[in-house]
């Protein structure tokens, strides 16, 4: 059972010390809670405490870190079943399969295009996460070799894929410092990858396809044998399996707090695909379930702008939506005729505006305002979407210049901010727009004479 | 070690079965889960979800290019089109009356009556009939509609909050089903559900559209809505277990990543890859959080998202 | 039920199957008994449903003359003796039995006339339609059920004169009605005198004559019951459903012109047990009480004695009453001023330079509003009244008094929702262009442009103003509304006065609505958009967290808005009375929020309180050190002694959680009598935000000084500008002598 702040403000040391990075305890306890920061920040726990809040506090889904660096990637620590019920906190890394048999041109191509993939979305920059080096050859120098290729490439995370420990080991030893992520200890070769992983260092992934309590049993010995920072795979490939698999691990550990299982989990979903576009839709569907990373193997820029437009859709957090960068929006090829839309930075909103203009074929400027990323009544309620502030953007982002008329149509029900705006803006003839998007093109064919 | 114990979830309730067609044509009975989709272990998925295609009762003029090519001359006939479509592997024929737009040619009953009667003498699948979405007149088409499609029990759509009342009177009259469509949100899809049921719609004869944001266009929001309404479902609440209709193809294809081909990042990669996939990845998540019926407008896709359907279907 | 009203009922029933007995032992004779028989109108259009009255109730088809002796051996059984009378009895199945007896007859009877081929009737010349065709039947129905046509009337007899029966039928033309026609009164029927006045009838205009015989109102029947068919899924046979559906979905009734005979009575009996309620202009026996049919069942309302200035007057009142009794609402499709009207407007300001007249301003002549609910004869719907100089008699500028009196009723109207619709006002008036709104009550202030007087507003289109809207959005709890508009600074002074005595019972009202006087509170789910596991409960001492639903308002938007966000909450078991924690408002959070919250009290900040769902005007926690709680409005930028500001607070308290120690509410609850009084109330605050302390500064003193005894007990709460630290927290109050240092421990 979960401690509320105030139980766990009762075992705090009550100094107000302000080490953690908070205030006070009791704004620490609150965050704590919210499972928002880890109970070990606080300096002064007695051990008595420690152990009581450890219990409560440990995440369900055990934070595992793969990779060193800026670009490391952490999974796990979800805290719900569905988005709607707070968020999901550690977007799944999305790597690529390298074969050590493949030709190092053939490798080195691949990789430049992996990790030098970026795409705009909602002014942020997605990208992709790393590499999964398979050692297809079961050749120990083919495979360091292959390790040492990547690592010089990129420095975003990697995957080591063998179960044989030696040719682990040969790997490790060129590319350690990097924390790559071991796959996989399985029931023959345990012993020898917690060996491996303890030595460098680095997280571990245990694999059985036996059914969820070898795993478990898998788990437990991996984790007394001192590796803590584990990833699992219970095997399951096509999208059924997948789904119930996936689905069964998360309740386990968020529902049944069972912690032999409360690990992120890794897929492989080219493994069941016969095409890229399959694949792309079982990752899709693993993103949205529950997986922690996800090894493709196929890159192609069609499929991974659509996946990381997904993993950026589930990920967000419901309850802070996603807001647009104000400023003014080109939708079309506006002239200098062309009308002027004013609306709130709510993505929602946005794309919704802007769809209609862009599908009623309005070629418009649309002036985007910051309201905290709050729809457009709400953030009028809230003071945010006002007159001043719809002025202010006008004069900010010289809304003027683009445009040889002065009239400015306002969106949505914030019909009362007329008056006060024409105050602000004297020389601007305001029009009340509709109250719905999907009227906004009959709107302007009706009224709109620039 | 003990073994692990599967949590199974103890639901309460179960999506309606709403069934379509009948009467000499072929019928397609879509909800009646009664766990989470596709999740076997715990209940029942009594009826596959359904992939319906989108025809228009006018050659569309805004159609990417892709789409127009994959279809071809069909385009200008709804029946040929419909034709086309079953040939492809729909479940379900959705006519769109968009010439009934103020904005397009602002057909009405006359015009509507003639494109449903071509549809349904084209094929035998199950059909729905949605109006251009402008409430006085969806009122228009939707009732003359209704009248000529008597008897091949269709679905008629949308009931929004605005015109509910008129196509609910005409879809009980001729026996039909309604589609109730509402904003993403969970309270006004119940009520609407509810204003629905009150003014004499049986809920076997209810779909909801709670309205489908596309990939990249508020799909979160669309996906987190239908988790909760179909959460809420199998938790016992009647008035939110309608099955769920989206409208995946029409929201998919708006989308600047669907539809334009040049003049865009590099990074977007080939056009018509991705295209599909907008449209597919919007399918196929939508499907895992509570989809029973995705209509949809690539014939690549139909046939994608059936075989992904298949797979997901099948028993683990 | 009235003796003399079923004594006649009994006695016309007799008549009728009598005479039907008689007429088909005769069709049989002549015709024989495979004469088929099918129900057309006059174009030929016909029916599926056979003989659709004897259908509907018994699932009997009748096709052939040879399969109508069953429905007579029926007829028979449902008739009883009529009343001895010194026999006093209810009476009321017997003349239910009588009616519905009747409504066979006159069904048998005109399906034998059909056999003969004397229908649709053919009088003076003039062709009646006869029975309604199967497909006008769908196309009204389908009105009928989505409302664009509220309801449909049956004219039995004859009016006073042409000229009345001319105006009763535009009237209720105007309010969307489908009226039927039928039967004689003193040998006149209204079909000869609307022919006569040139009224045109036919579908086309929704006046349908059935025929110049009593018999004929059988075809109302009729419809209604394909009605239920087509709409009700209802299955012929199953009666039952049928009356059940036309008396709670076909807005129907009687309107009976002239003098009653035993036909007539037995044919109302008919129509009364199918729900439709009888309206007479003459002097009968009422049946008032509510049963079978949705209001009153009979009304007499004696043509001369109504009052009203000439018989277009009353006419217009009696088709009022019978839009009333059977409860139709009216939807005004227009709002009849001369300038536009629509939320586009909301924002208008009409400035000094555009002003033609300004009613009311801090500086000038008073201005109030005042809605008051009066009884349902008390007024007249739609009057409008201006009482002293119009607009025209001011001279462009001026300022000038106004008095607005709203006077509304309806049968779901309360006391309470006074001050609800009251505020709308502000609301209605600001959507007409050129018109401008502030304030309420006696501080109201309005402003006219000069463009919207030179096309023609004058004082009465305010009037029309808020007579529609309160039609058209408060229709559930209003059906009447008269406004009147007062510019007498005499008159206005007198009646302010009156209204701000009103103002003032109503503050008293709110402030004596205590939690423990009511057994309801209610819900309020509108957030759960983006807080799902959030639920509202607000009782009369607390707001909404949001400050924008008292739980009077929740109350009347239920009312209005029965499937709404705003549900009732009954209270139920008492679990805790100090917490106020109850069984009924546990159930209905944990059932709302998805199952996740299963305790909730409404008076403790430390065990169960409200979650928050991130819309709230004010954030309170716990100040551990300080043995107390702070309360930091959403209005106030500044840091707090919690360590987090308000945005911060409202990210760890929101999202539909539970945070015992911390809750969002609505700002006025800092003056509530029940505020965390587990905690020990006001007591407890040893900081708040500079802004509430300024708007309820004089309250919160008054209140602590009243019950503790301490005096400019905000003087020891901090501040902004006091401490955003604990550590410059705890000297202040210790300084000041703070008395939640010394309360009882908070945790």
């Amino acid at each position: 059972m979960a401690l509320t702040g105030i139980e766990i403000y009762k075992l705090l040391p009550k100094t107000n010390c302000k080490e953690c990075g908070f205030p006070t305890c009791l704004a620490f306890a609150m965050k704590v809670a919210a499972k928002a920061v880890e109970i070990s920040l606080c300096p002064d726990l007695s051990e008595e405490a420690k152990q009581a809040l450890e219990a409560a506090a440990r995440p369900p889904i055990r934070l595992v870190t793969i990779g060193a660096g800026e670009r490391k990637v952490e999974v796990g620590n979800e805290v719900v079943m569905f988005r709607h019920e707070k968020t999901f906190y550690h977007p799944p890394g999305l790597m690529f399969r390298v074969n050590d048999t493949a030709a190092p041109e053939e490798i080195a191509k691949l990789v430049e295009e992996v990790a030098s993939y970026s795409v705009e979305r909602v002014g942020m920059q997605l990208e992709l996460d790393g590499f999964a080096i398979d050692n297809k050859s079961g050749d120990a120098a083919a495979f360091a070799n292959c390790a040492e290729l990547v690592e010089s490439k990129t420095d975003l995370p990697l995957v080591l894929m063998s179960s044989d420990p030696a040719c682990m080991s040969a790997a490790l030893e060129k590319v350690a410092t990097g924390k790559p992520l071991l796959y996989a200890a399985n029931k023959d070769n345990s012993d020898k990858m917690v060996e491996l992983a303890l030595k460098y260092g680095c997280p571990l992934a245990v694999y059985a396809s036996d059914g969820l309590s070898e795993l478990a049993e898998l788990t437990e010995k991996v984790s007394e044998g001192g590796v803590e920072d584990i990833v699992i795979d219970p095997g399951a490939r096509d999208f059924a399996q997948s789904l119930t698999t996936l689905t069964q691990l998360r309740r386990l550990a968020l529902r049944k707090s069972f912690r032999p299982l409360g690990y992120p989990i890794i897929t492989f979903p080219g493994e069941a695909a016969a095409s890229a576009e399959e694949e792309a839709l079982l990752a899709g569907q693993q993103i949205a379930k529950y997986a922690g990373i996800i090894v493709l193997d196929r890159f192609s820029p069609s499929v991974a702008y659509p996946l990381l437009t997904l993993r950026l859709n589930i990920y967000i957090d419901p309850q802070k939506p996603i807001q647009m960068t104000p400023g003014v929006y080109q939708i079309g090829a506006p002239k200098e005729t062309s009308p002027l839309c004013v609306t709130t930075n709510f993505s929602l909103t946005y794309f919704s505006v802007a769809g209609e203009l862009e599908s009623s074929a309005w070629a418009s400027w649309l002036l985007v305002c910051d309201t905290e990323g709050l729809s457009v009544l709400t953030s009028w309620a809230a003071g945010k979407f006002d007159a001043e502030k719809i002025a202010k953007s006008v004069k900010e982002f010289d809304v003027a210049k683009n445009i040889s008329h002065r009239s400015l149509v306002l969106l949505g029900k914030v019909a009362v901010l007329r008056g006060e705006l024409e105050e602000e803006l004297p020389d601007w003839k305001i029009m009340v727009g509709p109250l719905e998007a999907m009227d906004i093109g009959g709107y302007l064919k009706q009224h709109w004479t620039a | 070690m003990a073994a692990v114990e599967m949590p199974v979830e103890k639901w309460t309730g179960k999506v309606h079965e709403v069934r379509l067609g009948g009467e000499g044509r072929k019928s397609i009975v879509v909800g009646g889960e009664t766990t989470l989709p596709f999740l076997h272990f715990e209940g029942s998925i009594p009826n596959r979800i359904a992939v319906a295609v989108e025809v228009q009762d006018q050659e569309p003029s805004d159609w990417a290019t892709s789409l127009v090519s994959a279809w071809g001359d069909v385009l200008r006939d709804p029946g040929a089109w419909a034709k086309k479509a079953a040939e492809f592997g729909a479940d379900i024929i959705v006519l769109r009356l968009r010439s009934a737009h103020p904005e397009e040619r602002n057909t009405g009953a006359a015009e509507a009556k003639a494109a449903v009667d071509k549809v349904l003498s084209a094929v035998d699948l199950p059909v729905i009939v949605l109006g251009p979405e402008v409430a006085e007149k969806d009122n228009e088409v939707l009732v003359a509609a209704s009248e000529v499609a008597r008897g091949s029990r269709v679905a008629l759509g949308n009931c929004m909050e605005k015109n509910y009342r008129t196509i609910a009177a005409t879809a009980i009259a001729d026996g039909h089903v309604v589609i109730a469509k509402t904003p993403i949100e969970i309270n006004l899809a119940k009520q609407l559900n509810i204003l629905i049921s009150d003014i004499g719609v049986p809920v076997d004869a209810i779909l909801m559209d709670p309205t489908t944001g596309a990939l990249g266009y508020g799909l979160e929001y669309s996906y987190s809505m239908m988790e909760r309404l179909h959460l809420a479902a199998l938790q016992g609440d009647a008035m939110t277990a309608m099955p769920m209709v989206c409208t995946v193809g029409e929201e998919a294809w708006r989308q600047k990543e669907a539809r334009v081909a040049e003049g865009v990042p590099a990074s977007w990669g080939d056009h018509e890859q991705r295209s599909l996939l907008w449209e597919e990845f919007t399918a196929i998540s939508l499907i895992n959080s509570g989809a029973d019926i995705v209509v949809l407008r690539h014939p690549k896709a139909v046939e994608v998202v059936k075989a992904t359907i298949d797979r997901l279907m099948s028993q683990v | 039920m009235s003796r003399f009203i079923a004594a006649s009922a009994i006695r016309g029933s007799h008549y009728i199957v009598d005479k039907a007995e008689k007429m088909l032992q005769d069709a049989l004779e002549k015709l024989g008994p495979d004469k088929p028989i099918v129900f057309v109108d006059k174009e030929g259009a016909g029916t599926a449903y056979y003989f659709p009255t004897i259908y509907g109730y018994l699932g009997h088809k009748i096709e052939t003359l040879g399969d109508m002796p069953p429905v007579i051996e029926q007829c028979k059984k449902l008739l009883s003796p009529v009343p001895n009378e010194h026999l006093w009895l209810p009476y009321l199945g017997e003349t239910a039995d009588a009616g519905v007896a009747t409504f066979f007859a006159e069904e048998l009877i005109k399906g034998i006339e059909f056999a003969k081929g004397e229908q649709p009737e053919v009088h003076k010349g003039y062709q009646f339609n006869g029975p309604i065709s199967d497909a006008q039947t769908r196309s009204w129905g389908i009105k009928l059920v989505d409302g664009s046509m509220p309801g449909f009337a049956a004219i039995i007899g004859a009016a006073k004169s042409n000229e009345v029966a001319v105006k009763i039928v535009r009237e209720l033309q105007s309010k969307g009605q489908l009226i039927f026609l039928s039967s004689m009164s003193n040998g006149r029927s209204v079909v000869d005198q609307l022919l006569e006045e040139g009224v045109e009838l036919g579908y086309g205009t929704f006046t349908v004559p059935y025929g110049t015989d009593t018999e004929s109102t059988v075809y109302a029947a009729g419809f209604a019951a394909r009605a239920a068919f087509s709409f009700g899924n209802v299955a012929p046979g199953d009666f039952r459903r049928m009356l059940l559906y036309n008396k709670f979905r076909c807005f129907a009734f009687a309107l009976v012109l002239g003098p009653m005979d035993d036909l007539k009575w037995a044919t109302g009996a008919g129509a009364i047990t199918y729900g439709f309620p009888a309206v007479c202009d003459t002097l009968v026996p009422q049946i008032l009480p509510i049963g079978i049919t949705k209001y009153e069942h009979v009304v007499s309302m004696p043509f001369d004695d109504i009052p009203g200035r000439d018989d277009l007057e009353r006419a217009e009142r009696l088709v009022e009453k019978c839009i009333e009794i059977r409860g139709i609402k009216i939807i005004i499709p227009k709002v009849p001023i001369p300038v536009a009207f629509g939320p586009a407007f909301k924002g208008e300001v009409v400035r000094r330079a555009d002003l033609q007249t300004e009613f009311g301003s801090p500086k000038g002549n008073p201005c109030f509003e005042w809605l008051t609910m009066k009884g349902m004869d008390e007024i007249d719907d739609g009057q409008i009244a201006v009482v002293g100089p119009d607009l025209d008699d001011f001279e462009a500028g001026s300022n000038v008094p106004l008095g607005i009196v709203v006077e509304v009723a309806g049968r779901k109207m309360q006391k309470d929702f006074e001050p609800v619709l009251e505020r709308q006002i502000h609301h209605f008036c600001n959507e007409a262009e050129g018109l401008q709104h502030q304030g309420q009550r006696d501080i109201t202030w309005l402003r006219l442009s000069k463009r919207a007087f030179d096309s023609g507003f004058r004082l009465r289109h305010i009037g029309d103003i808020i007579h529609t809207n309160l039609h058209n959005m408060f229709g559930a709890i209003v059906d009447k509304v008269q406004v009147t508009l007062y510019t007498e600074l005499d008159k206005v002074s007198q009646l302010i006065e009156q209204a701000r005595e009103v103002y003032r019972e109503r503050n008293a009202r709110i402030a004596g609505l205590i939690d423990e006087a009511v057994d309801t509170f209610y819900s309020c789910t509108l957030c759960q958009s983006f807080a799902p596991t959030h639920v509202c409960v607000i009782n009369p001492e607390r707001v909404g967290l949001c400050g924008a639903y008292s739980w009077l308002d929740c109350r009347a938007a239920f009312e209005i808005n029965p499937t709404g966000p705003n549900q009732p909450v009954l209270k139920g078991r008492c679990i805790d009375p100090e917490k106020d924690e109850w069984e009924g408002v546990n159930q209905f959070v944990y059932e709302h929020s998805q199952g996740s919250v299963d305790r909730f009290t409404i008076y403790s900040l430390m065990d169960a309180p409200m979650t928050t769902c991130g819309y709230c005007e004010c954030v309170m926690i716990i100040i551990p050190e300080a043995n107390g709680v702070m309360v930091v409005s959403r209005d106030d930028p500044s840091d707090t002694p919690s360590g987090m500001k308000f945005t911060t607070l409202m990210a760890s308290v929101g999202g539909g959680r539970q945070n015992p120690g911390m809750m969002g509410h609505g700002k006025i609850y800092v003056v509530s009598d029940k505020f965390i009084s587990v905690e020990g109330g006001l007591r407890r605050v040893v900081w708040m935000s500079k802004n509430l302390k300024e708007e309820f500064g004089d309250q919160i003193n008054a209140k602590v000084e009243q019950e503790h005894g301490i005096p400019n007990f905000l003087d020891m709460v901090a501040d902004g500008t006091i401490a955003t630290t604990v550590d410059e927290l705890l000297p202040f109050l210790e300084q000041k002598g703070h008395p939640a240092l010394t309360m009882e421990p908070l945790i």
